[in-house]
């Protein structure tokens, strides 16, 4: 029993799912003969392999897909694309242990005991390797963006009053401030005042005039 | 029956439907696949001469034969110097089926053309040799020597 990679999607196919298509693409793959030496007789002859291509896919949606001729590198929700654009980790320790390996290896129990002890271990660190690629493509960016912008707009925050409405004495501040403000109004030369006073003025009297010519209409 | 036989010839095979085609879709490869019924074109993988059979009978199942299934046929197509000539009534093995095919495991395999090795009445093979993937299904049906002859089990 093998769990094999769907084709498309790179997801886990567990036996009793999902199909397996043959393509008869007869590639010639000559096989050297001192890879063989352990299972063939004849190790002096050079035999040549067939390639097929055997697709394999988890689901129908994979297997429509492949269908449709579309190149999973270019389908965004397929890991083949994700490793391509850098969305998930590619190079990492931890994917050795799923390398295949066409030799197969002699049984040896303490090595069998061992590799199924690490499994869920190197599963574990994977996964958490894994999670923080993701975090960091998000994380990094945005502790720039924040930083840049509270020094580009540092002024602006340090100036508008509603980051100091909790600070206590703010009232007597703006109470300063206005006396301020009239003491230097009254400094001002007799032309400027008047004219100042006009402004109040005219600001009171607009009101009334309005509602009159509503009440005319 | 004029025009289907002039259909026929060389490249359609019966055995493939054509369905509602997807408008985002090629044709061809939204095909659903069925059965090697009678009228069937299949590729001949040995080297016993014959290049094309049609289906005359499925010898098993009731809708038509599958993936390691033995018909009837007659050549359509062969090569000048082979053992069988055209117009030959043959018996085959399919060893290739565009038609889905269940495994015990649950899962399914499907290949891209249908194709058979031609045996005698007896099922034992006319050619010497098998060209191409061939399914461990036949194993099954006892056709032994086809597994032995073939380049790659699938």
């Amino acid at each position: 029993m093998r769990l094999e990679k769907c084709w498309f999607c790179s997801s886990t196919i567990y036996p009793g799912h999902g199909i397996q298509f043959v393509r008869n693409d007869a590639k010639y793959v000559s096989v050297r003969s001192d890879f063989l030496g352990e299972f063939e007789e004849n190790v002096s002859l050079l035999r040549s392999k067939i390639q097929e291509h055997i697709f394999r896919f988890c689901r129908s949606k994979c297997h429509k897909n492949f269908k449709m001729k579309r190149n999973p590198r270019k389908v965004k929700w397929t890991k083949a694309y994700r490793r391509l654009h850098g969305k998930d980790m590619t190079q990492d320790s931890t994917f050795e242990l799923e390398r295949k390996r066409n030799r197969p290896e002699r049984y040896d129990r303490n090595m069998a005991e061992q590799t199924l002890k690490a499994i869920p271990l190197i599963t574990k660190i994977r996964h958490h390797r894994l999670q923080k690629h993701i975090t960091d493509r998000f994380v990094l960016p945005l502790q720039f963006v924040v930083c840049w912008t509270m020094k580009r707009f540092s002024s602006l925050i340090n100036a508008t009053p509603i980051f100091d409405r909790h600070k206590p004495g703010k009232k007597k501040e703006l109470e300063r401030d206005n006396k301020e403000l009239e003491q230097d109004i009254n400094m001002l030369p007799k032309k400027v005042i008047s004219k100042v006073e006009t402004l109040k003025m005219k600001v009171q009297v607009i009101p009334p005039q309005t509602q009159e010519n509503l009440m005319e209409e | 029956m004029g025009s289907h036989g002039n259909n026929l010839f060389g490249a359609v095979s019966s055995s493939v439907e054509a369905v509602t085609r997807p408008f985002h879709c090629d044709a061809i490869s939204q095909q659903i696949r069925t059965f090697i019924q009678m009228r069937t074109n299949l590729k001949v993988v040995d080297n016993s001469g014959a290049k094309r059979v049609m289906c005359i009978q499925a010898k098993s199942g009731k809708y038509g034969a599958k993936l390691g299934d033995t018909i009837v046929g007659s050549v359509k197509e062969a090569q000048p110097r082979g053992k069988v000539k055209k117009g030959d009534v043959v018996y085959g093995v399919v060893v290739r089926a565009a038609m889905k095919k269940g495994r015990s495991d649950g899962s399914e395999v499907q290949f891209d053309d249908n194709a058979i090795v031609l045996v005698n009445n007896k099922g034992e093979l006319i050619g010497t040799r098998v060209f191409g993937p061939v399914p461990h299904e036949l194993r099954k049906k006892k056709h032994l020597k086809i597994l032995a002859l073939a380049e790659h089990i699938v």
